[in-house]
C-alpha cells in the first residue's frame, strides 16, 4: 500500500474522513474495491479528480448480484443522477451509509429513498407495490400484491392521507428494535 | 387437593405392595387357580407403565395446584416448587419403603424425559435470532464451558492441595477435571424452566438457552475424554489422546448435527407425501426428531445438537407441509411432553436427592464447588463479552453479562452425569454427587428464586410483545437484500452475504424439493405473514365478540389453495376494517361493556322464539363461504353460538366500524327490513317520509368518522327509524333531506357501488321510531368516498359481509357472489319486493319489542351511549323481523349486524 499517497492528496483523504464515517485505511480499502469493479475505468491517480464513473451495467452485472431485486434501486438511490452510475463519492456515501456509525435518522432516510420508487419523496401504493413484486419475484398475483400493500399501508400510515411519509416510515422503522442491528455493514 | 393426596399416598403402597410382592406373588401364581378367578390382582403386568402413569399424574396435579396460587408462582418460579415436591415425595417415599425408590436414572432421563424437551425448544427456536447470535453463542458455548470445567476442576484440587478439603475425598487432578467437565455446563432445561418466566429481552435469552443446548458437545465430549482419562489413569494417557479429544470435540458436535440435518431433510421429505394420510403428520414429526435423537446418542454423538438442529432445520418445511390441524397438534403435543418431561425431571430430582446413601458430604468440597462456578461463569462471562464485544455491533453492556452471569443454572444433565460415574474408577463419587446434588440445588432454588428480583431491580430489558407487521416482515425482507446487494457489490463476503446465498439456494432447489409443491406456491412468506395477520385480527375480532365471523375468520388456514384468494381477501378485508378499529379505540371497548351486558339481557328475551330458524340458516349460508374440509368446524361453531353471542358480536363490529375507520364502511340496512320498517313505522305514527324512502330504494350505507361529530344530532332524528335497518354511520339532518333523494337514486341503480348512508343506526330501532321522523339517508358523498378503483373490492367485501352475516339489504350490491337464491331475495333494488316482505318480518313479539325501546330510552341518557344502545336495540330487532318474514334473511341480518 505504499501508493497511498499518489492515490489521494491528504486533504483529499481528510475530505472523506470528514464526509464519511470512515478511518483513512477504510477509505483505502474501499478505493480498492470500488477499482477493482472497473479496474480499466478507474486510475489509480485520484488526486485530480477524475470524473470516472462505474456504469451501472458493470455494477449489476456481478455474479453476486444477478439474483438480488434490488440491485438497480440501491444504484440509483447512491448515484449522483439516479442513472445507477456510480462515482467514488457515491461508492463511500453508500458504505457510509450502512457503517455502524452512521445515525439511525440518516437510516432510516436512505432506507425511505430506496422504497421511493417514483422519488416523489413519499412511499405511495405504487412504490409499495414494486417493492412486494420484487420481494416476492412476482409469485403473488397482483390482487394479493395490492392486498398486502394495502395493509401495510394500513399499519404505518399514521395521518391516513393513503401514503407513507417521512415521518410515518421513521415512525415504523425505528419502532423495530432491531432496524439499528439489521441494517448495517461491517466493512 | 384430595385428589394430589391419593396418588401420594398411593403411590408408597403401591410400592411397598411391589416391594412385599415378591413374598405375596409368587405365592398366588404358583397355587392353581380355584376356578374361574372372578377378579385376579395383576400388579406386576401393569407396574412400570402404571408407575409412569401415575408420576406423571403426580406432576400434572402439582403443577395444577401450583397454578390455584397467582401469587406462589409469579414469585417462585415452578421449577423449585417441584424439586421441594419431589423432596417431600421423596421423604413420603423414603419413610413407607425405607429405601429411596423412583430416583432420575441416568437411562429414563437422557433417553426418555430430556429428548422432549430439546426438541420442543429446538423446534420452536427463533432461528433468525439464533442465527444473528450464533458468534456469540457458539464462542460461550464452547469456550465458556471449557473455561469453566478446567477452572473449577483446578481450582477444586488447588483447594485440595491446600487441605481445605476433607482427606477422605479421594480424587487427584483428573477427577476434578472431570468433576469440573460435568458440574460446569449449563443445563438447558433448568435455564429454560427458570427465564421462561423471567422474560428478558431475547438477545439475552437466546445467548444463555442457544449456550446451553450448544455446550451439550463439550460436556460430553469432555466427560467422555476426562473419564476415559480417569479410567485409563493418568499415568497411561499420551500426547495422542490429547489430540484425540480436541478431534473428538468437533466429531461430537459437527457429527450431532449432521445427524440432525439428515433426519429434519428426511422428515421434511416425508411429510411432503402425506397428503392423504394427514393423520400421521404429528407422528412422523415426533418419530424422526426421536429417530435422530437416538442415533446420534448411538454414535455417541451429541444427540442434544443433533435433536436441536433436527427441529431448527425441519419446520420450515414441515410446517409448510402439513396441515394446520397437524400443525395444531405437534405444537400441543411437543409442549405437553416437554413439559410432562420437565416437570417429571424437576420432581425426581427432588426425589433423589433424598437418597442419602448415594451420597457423602464435604463441606470443604460444596462450598467451594458452589463458590468456584459462581465466580468462574462471571469471570468467563466477561472476559468473553469483552473479546465478543469488540466483534458486536449492539454490546452486551454489564446488566446483560450480569445476567448471563447469574443465568448459568445448572441442572438435571449434570446430575445424570455425576449418577453414572463409576465407584470402583472414581473413589470420590458419593462427595462429587452430593456437591452436584447441592449445586442443582442452589442454582435452580436459590437463584432461580432471585433472578426475577434481580432483573427487575437491574431493570434489564425485557422482552416487549408488539405484534409482528406485515411492514416489519417486508422491511426485514428488503433490508436483507440490499444489506446483501451492498455487501457483494464491496465484495465482502459477510453474514449478509451468507445468507443471502442460503435462501436462495434454499429457494432453488430445497424448498422445491421439501415442499408440496402447492405449499411451495402459497408459501411466499409475506403473503404468509398477511394470512397470519388477517387471522390474528380475526381470532382478536372474535374474542371481542365476533362470534358469526369467528368461524370464517377460522377457516382461513385451512384453506390452502389459490383459488379461496378472493373469498379470502373479502373477508380480511372485511375483518383488517373492523379489526383495525378495535385496536384503535380502547375507549370503545370500555362502552361497549356495559352495552354487551344489556345485549345479553336482550338476547335473552329474544333467544326463545328465534333460536331455530336461525340456525338451520346460518348453516346454510355459511356454507357458501366455508370451503367444504372446514364444514364441520364450521357446524359446530355456527350450531354453537347463540343469540347472544351474536349481538355481541354485533354490537362490537359496529363500533369498531363506526369509530376506526376514515374509510367509508357501509351497513345498508336491508330493503326488506326498511320496508318493513316503514311499515311498522307508519303504524307506530312514522311521518310519510319514512315510506315514500322505501318504495325508491333504501340502501343505506353507513359513513362514519366524518359525520360522528353530528352524531347527536342524528341520533335523535335516527331513534325515530325503523328497527330493521342498521345504520353504521350518522348523518347530519341537512345530509337527510338532500341526500336521501339523490342518494336514493343514485344507489340504488349501481349495485356495485355500496351508498353510503349517513344514518344512524339508532333510528332504525323500531320502539324509537314512534318519536320522531325517521331519518334514512342515502348520502351522495359517502359514494363517492369510496374510491373507483376500490368499489370492486367494496362489492365484494360487502357480498361477503351479506354471505357471512350481514342484512340482506345492505349486500344487496354483492349479490353476484352469492348462489342465486339468496341473490333475488337480497336484491339491491329489493325495495319493490320489500312491501310482501315487510309484514312477515315486522312481527315483533310486542313484548320484546316494548322491552328493548324501553331499555334504549333508559339508556338514551348518555349521549355516547345512545348511538351504541340503538344499534344493539336495532340488532335485536332485525334479528326478530326477519326472522319471522324469512329464516334465511334472519340469519343474514344477524350477521350483517355483527359485521
Amino acid at each position: 500500500m505504499g501508493n497511498k499517497q499518489t492515490v489521494f492528496t491528504r486533504e483529499q483523504l481528510e475530505a472523506y474522513q470528514d464526509c464519511t464515517f470512515f478511518t483513512r485505511k477504510e477509505i483505502m480499502r474501499l478505493f480498492y474495491r470500488y477499482q477493482d469493479l472497473a479496474p480499466q475505468l478507474v486510475p489509480l491517480d485520484y488526486t485530480s479528480y477524475p470524473d470516472v464513473k462505474v456504469p451501472y451495467e458493470l455494477i449489476g452485472s456481478m455474479p453476486e448480484l444477478k439474483d438480488n431485486p434490488f440491485r438497480q434501486r440501491i444504484a440509483q438511490v447512491f448515484s449522483e443522477d439516479g442513472d445507477g452510475h456510480m462515482t467514488l463519492d457515491n461508492f463511500l456515501d453508500m458504505f457510509s451509509v450502512m457503517s455502524e456509525m452512521a445515525p439511525r435518522d440518516l437510516k432510516a432516510y436512505y432506507a425511505f429513498k430506496i422504497y421511493d420508487f417514483n422519488n416523489d419523496d413519499s412511499i405511495c401504493a405504487w412504490d409499495l407495490e414494486q417493492t412486494v413484486t420484487r420481494l416476492t419475484r412476482g409469485e403473488l398475483s397482483a390482487e394479493e400484491v395490492s392486498l398486502v400493500c394495502e395493509k401495510v399501508l394500513d399499519e404505518a400510515d399514521g395521518d391516513h392521507d393513503g401514503r407513507l411519509s417521512l415521518e410515518d416510515f421513521q415512525n415504523m422503522i425505528l419502532r423495530a428494535p432491531d432496524f439499528l442491528s439489521t441494517f448495517h455493514i461491517r466493512i | 387437593m384430595l385428589r394430589t393426596a391419593l396418588p401420594l399416598l398411593g403411590l408408597p403402597l403401591a410400592e411397598t405392595e411391589a416391594a412385599g410382592e415378591p413374598t405375596k406373588e409368587p405365592g398366588a401364581p404358583g397355587e392353581p387357580p380355584p376356578g374361574l378367578a372372578l377378579f385376579r390382582w395383576q400388579w406386576h403386568e401393569v407396574e412400570a407403565p402404571y408407575l409412569v402413569a401415575l408420576w406423571i399424574l403426580v406432576a400434572s396435579l402439582a403443577k395444577i395446584v401450583f397454578h390455584l396460587s397467582r401469587k406462589v408462582t409469579s414469585l417462585v418460579p415452578e421449577s423449585c416448587l417441584l424439586i421441594l415436591l419431589g423432596l417431600v415425595l421423596g421423604g413420603i417415599v423414603l419413610a413407607v419403603a425405607k429405601k429411596a425408590e423412583y430416583q432420575l436414572e441416568p437411562g429414563t432421563f437422557f433417553l426418555f424425559l430430556l429428548p422432549p424437551i430439546v426438541l420442543d425448544s429446538g423446534y420452536f427456536m427463533p432461528s433468525r435470532l439464533f442465527f444473528d447470535n450464533l458468534g456469540a453463542i457458539l464462542t460461550y458455548a464452547v469456550v465458556g464451558t471449557l473455561w469453566n470445567a478446567f477452572t473449577t476442576g483446578a481450582a477444586l484440587w488447588g483447594l485440595q492441595q491446600v487441605g481445605l478439603v476433607a482427606p477422605r475425598v479421594q480424587a487427584g487432578l483428573l477427577d476434578f477435571l472431570l468433576f469440573g467437565s460435568l458440574i460446569s455446563a449449563v443445563d438447558p432445561v433448568a435455564v429454560l424452566a427458570v427465564f421462561e418466566e423471567v422474560h428478558v429481552n431475547e438477545t439475552l435469552f437466546i445467548i444463555v438457552f442457544g449456550e446451553s443446548l450448544l455446550n451439550d458437545a463439550v460436556t460430553v465430549v469432555l466427560y467422555k475424554v476426562c473419564n476415559s482419562f480417569v479410567e485409563m489413569g493418568s499415568a497411561n494417557v499420551q500426547a495422542t489422546d490429547y489430540l484425540k479429544g480436541i478431534a473428538s470435540l468437533f466429531v461430537v458436535s459437527l457429527g450431532g448435527a449432521a445427524v440432525g440435518l439428515v433426519f429434519a431433510f428426511l422428515l421434511a421429505l416425508t411429510t411432503r407425501f402425506t397428503k392423504r394420510v394427514r393423520i400421521i403428520e404429528p407422528l412422523l414429526v415426533f418419530l424422526l426428531a426421536y429417530a435422530a435423537y437416538l442415533t446420534a446418542e448411538m454414535a455417541s454423538l451429541s444427540a442434544i445438537i443433533a435433536v436441536t438442529m433436527c427441529g431448527l432445520g425441519c419446520k420450515k418445511y414441515v410446517e409448510a407441509n402439513i396441515s394446520h390441524k397437524s400443525r395444531t397438534a405437534v405444537k400441543y403435543t411437543m409442549k405437553t411432553l416437554a413439559s410432562c418431561a420437565e416437570t417429571v425431571i424437576f420432581m425426581l430430582l427432588g426425589i433423589s436427592a433424598v437418597d442419602s446413601s448415594k451420597w457423602a458430604w464435604d463441606s470443604g468440597l460444596v462450598l467451594g464447588t458452589l463458590i468456584f462456578i459462581l465466580f468462574f461463569r462471571a469471570l468467563g462471562v466477561v472476559l468473553q463479552t469483552w473479546v465478543l464485544n469488540q466483534f458486536r455491533l449492539v454490546p452486551l453492556d454489564k446488566i446483560d453479562q450480569v445476567v448471563m452471569s447469574y443465568g448459568g443454572l445448572r441442572g438435571a444433565v449434570a446430575f445424570a452425569l455425576v449418577i453414572l460415574l463409576d465407584r470402583t474408577k472414581v473413589p470420590a463419587k458419593d462427595y462429587f454427587v452430593a456437591t452436584t446434588i447441592v449445586v442443582v440445588f442452589f442454582t435452580v432454588i436459590i437463584q432461580g428464586l432471585t433472578i426475577k428480583p434481580l432483573v427487575k431491580w437491574l431493570k434489564v430489558k425485557r422482552s416487549e410483545h408488539h405484534k409482528p407487521t406485515l411492514n416489519q416482515e417486508l422491511h426485514e425482507h428488503t433490508f436483507d437484500h440490499i444489506l446483501a446487494a451492498v455487501e457483494d457489490v464491496v465484495g465482502h463476503h459477510g453474514y449478509h452475504y451468507w445468507r443471502d446465498r442460503w435462501e436462495q439456494f434454499d429457494k432453488k432447489y430445497l424448498s422445491q424439493l421439501l415442499m408440496r409443491r402447492s405449499a411451495y406456491r402459497i408459501r411466499d412468506q409475506i403473503w404468509d405473514v398477511y394470512y397470519r395477520l388477517n387471522i390474528r385480527d380475526a381470532i382478536s375480532f372474535v374474542d371481542q365478540g365476533g362470534h358469526v365471523l369467528s368461524s370464517t375468520g377460522l377457516t382461513l388456514p385451512s384453506m390452502p389453495s389459490r383459488n379461496s384468494v378472493a373469498e379470502t381477501s373479502v373477508t380480511n378485508l372485511l375483518r383488517e376494517s373492523g379489526s383495525g378499529a378495535c385496536l384503535d379505540l380502547q375507549v370503545i371497548d370500555t362502552v361497549r361493556s356495559g352495552r354487551d351486558r344489556e345485549d345479553a339481557v336482550m338476547h335473552h328475551l329474544l333467544c326463545g322464539g328465534l333460536y331455530k330458524p336461525r340456525r338451520r340458516y346460518k348453516a346454510s349460508c355459511s356454507r357458501h363461504f366455508i370451503s367444504e374440509d372446514a364444514q364441520e368446524r364450521q357446524d359446530k361453531e355456527v350450531f354453537q353460538q347463540n343469540m347472544k353471542r351474536r349481538l355481541e358480536s354485533f354490537k362490537s363490529t359496529k363500533h369498531n366500524i363506526c369509530f376506526t375507520k376514515n374509510k367509508p364502511r357501509l351497513r345498508k340496512p336491508g330493503h326488506k327490513k326498511k320496508d318493513g320498517v316503514a311499515n311498522t313505522e307508519t303504524t307506530n305514527g312514522k311521518p310519510p317520509r319514512d315510506l315514500g324512502f322505501q318504495d325508491t330504494a333504501a340502501v343505506i350505507v353507513t359513513l362514519e368518522s366524518e359525520e360522528e361529530e353530528e352524531e347527536s344530532d342524528s341520533s335523535e332524528t335516527e331513534k325515530e327509524d325503523d328497527e330493521g335497518i342498521i345504520f353504521v354511520a350518522r348523518a347530519t339532518s341537512e345530509v337527510l333531506q338532500e341526500g336521501k333523494v339523490s342518494g336514493n337514486l343514485e344507489v340504488c341503480p349501481s349495485p356495485r357501488v355500496i351508498p353510503p348512508s349517513p344514518t344512524c343506526a339508532e333510528k332504525q330501532l323500531p320502539w324509537k321510531s314512534g318519536q320522531g321522523d325517521l331519518a334514512v339517508y342515502v348520502s351522495s358523498e359517502t359514494t363517492k368516498i369510496v374510491p373507483v378503483d376500490m368499489q370492486t373490492g367494496w362489492n365484494q367485501s360487502i357480498s361477503s359481509l351479506e354471505s357471512l352475516a350481514s342484512p340482506p339489504c345492505t349486500q344487496a350490491p354483492t349479490m353476484t357472489h352469492l348462489p342465486p337464491r339468496p341473490l333475488a331475495a337480497e336484491e339491491p333494488q329489493a325495495p319493490l319486493a320489500l312491501p310482501s316482505d315487510p309484514l312477515l318480518s315486522f312481527a315483533f313479539p310486542p313484548s320484546l319489542a316494548k322491552a328493548g325501546r324501553s331499555r334504549s330510552e333508559s339508556s338514551a341518557d348518555i349521549p355516547q351511549q345512545q348511538e351504541l344502545q340503538p344499534l344493539m336495540g336495532q340488532k335485536d330487532h332485525t334479528h326478530l323481523s326477519p326472522r319471522a318474514a324469512n329464516p334465511r334473511w334472519c340469519i343474514q341480518f344477524n350477521k350483517g349486524g355483527q359485521l
